[in-house]
């Protein structure tokens, strides 16, 4: 079983976490350590210090990492803080960037139609996808508005809370069609074999949470969930792998 | 696979270890009201033991927590049904000091069922040093008694200052800190090193990367204790977590069960392998 981690980040957060992942390197060594094969990445200056600053350290610190693909970050853009989004993606391609992030409450804008429609637009028609972090930056509501508004949008809700979150993320999962959970937090015990039973395997994604979590605990749940090793596989790299594929840059 | 030790092998071809069973320290039962689970009936939490290696869960039932008219009937049920599976805290809420008090006073006959005791200040409103408390705290120290109690930094009910005022006085008890004082990592330590009967329950830290690394080094894993809150979170995500930790396979050892099995001796008879 191959691990392709969808949401871990390195660099040196304001506030200093007990154990960083300050490099790229860093965070393959931790990878090695515990057998994940790929991650799709962001740099946390992306959210403490500033997206584009953030992009381009994402950026450089990838560049030679193949096993490494970027996760950028956007903003609202009526005051042109960013490239046009057809440049904006070209240059993703280019950086070997599969995706984005956004993180509203931190950086202050509603993730809405009236806000984002020139972004979000075109990644549903792309299929470019949206990573959101419940730990980091967007709240539940804020995601049920940006779904009600682009229900077609591939949206990967991550870091959902080890509270177990099935009352806020399942009706989520029924109503629109390419909505995914990641499985950093989600620590419910019978939560993954619940899940596969309720809306297949192709919903979940492995995510480890890394460096605030540790790659291996979600890992071994998933190693020995009850459910056929088909859907572990799939869960553990294959969907992030085609969600990725999908996408038209 | 995580990692490349022994035990690592065993747990992640097997799922659980000849070795190595695991003594969950902090468990539950039954519904809670903001959550969903899958598992929480008591068949359903030995099934999760047994894939996991889980050989003992000490628990309080939810709804000894959260339902005084059925307080800890149901726990002392569950025991009796999985009499080598299963332990319970009595669980104290200072709301209903008669109930403590029925509690206290038949607490003898259900021996087989309770190691100690169990507090959810945060939850119940009201502080372990509160007098309403005094009973249990003493009963427990009189009698050298398991006492887990819910601790989170910053909290005034059972925040690092309570515990150390309870620790001061009630030497003879041992009281693990649930949570270990969650956030305010240094204080845990502190609390551990001063007080040769406290001990670091791990359950919730297992998803805070480098706070295993910290205990160990800074606390010995020889104070550490194995927990999950089941049926909360799943003890496989607990012994990933474990495994990916920059600790020694010895370490791991005297947290899934050396120390576990030391303190339960006395209330189980002749336990471990």
């Amino acid at each position: 079983m191959q691990f392709f981690d969808c949401n871990a980040f390195f660099g040196s957060p304001m506030q200093r976490l007990l154990a960083p992942a300050a490099t790229a390197n860093d965070l393959l060594a931790e990878m090695d350590f515990c057998g994940v094969e790929k991650a799709l990445v962001w740099h946390i200056a992306q959210h403490d210090a500033s997206a584009v600053v953030g992009n381009q350290l994402l950026a450089e610190g990838i560049r030679t990492s193949p096993r490494l693909m970027g996760c950028w970050t956007v903003l609202p853009n009526q005051a042109r803080e960013l490239p046009p989004p057809r440049v904006f993606f070209a240059q993703m391609k280019d950086a070997r960037v599969g995706a984005l992030r956004i993180f509203p409450n931190s950086h202050r804008f509603l993730a809405n139609a009236v806000t984002m429609s020139d972004w979000f637009e075109p990644m549903v028609t792309q299929r470019i996808p949206l990573f959101v972090s419940v730990r980091r930056g967007m709240e539940w509501r804020d995601i049920y508005a940006l779904l009600a508004d682009f229900p077609g949008l591939v949206c990967v809700i991550c870091d959902h809370g080890c509270w177990g979150m099935d009352r806020l993320f399942r009706p989520l999962l029924e109503r629109y069609p390419n909505v995914y959970v990641d499985t950093a937090q989600y620590l419910l015990d019978g939560g993954l074999e619940a899940l596969v039973s309720d809306y297949g395997a192709s919903r979940i994604l492995f995510g480890s949470g890394f460096p605030e979590s540790y790659h291996g605990g979600m890992m071994l749940a998933l190693k020995h969930a009850r459910i056929p090793d088909e859907a572990k596989t799939a869960i553990a790299s294959r969907n992030l792998e085609r969600i990725l594929m999908e996408t038209e840059l | 696979m995580i990692g490349d030790s022994e035990l690592s092998r065993e747990f992640w071809e097997a799922g659980k270890s000849a070795t190595c069973p695991i003594y969950d320290m902090h468990g539950h039962m039954g519904a809670w009201t903001a959550i969903y689970f899958p598992r929480a009936n008591v068949d359903a939490m030995v099934g999760t033991m047994d894939e996991c290696g889980v050989r003992m869960l000490v628990f309080s039932h939810h709804m000894a927590l959260t339902a005084p008219d059925i307080a800890n009937s149901l726990g002392i049920q569950a025991v009796r049904r999985y009499p080598d599976r299963l332990r319970a805290y009595c669980v104290v809420n200072p709301n209903y000091p008669e109930r403590l008090e029925a509690d206290l006073a038949t607490f003898e006959a259900h021996r087989d069922v309770y190691v100690g005791f169990k507090f959810l200040s945060d939850y119940h409103g009201i502080a372990l040093t509160d007098e309403r408390c005094r009973p249990a705290w003493e009963y427990a120290n009189e009698r050298e008694l398991l006492v887990l109690v819910h601790t989170w930094g910053g909290s005034p009910l059972d925040g690092p200052v309570v515990v150390r005022q309870i620790a001061e006085r009630y030497p003879r008890l041992k009281l693990f800190l649930g949570h270990s004082c969650h956030g305010e990592w240094d204080k845990a330590v502190t609390l551990a090193r001063d007080f040769p009967n406290i001990y670091l329950e791990l359950t919730a830290l297992f998803d805070d990367r480098g706070i295993l690394e910290k205990f160990v080094n800074e606390a010995g894993s020889d104070r550490m204790l194995f927990g999950t809150d089941l049926p909360w979170f799943d003890p496989h995500q607990a012994v990933g977590a474990l495994l990916s930790a920059h600790i020694g396979d010895e370490d791991r050892h005297n947290i899934c069960h050396r120390n576990a099995e030391r303190l339960l001796a006395p209330f189980i008879g002749r336990v471990g392998i």
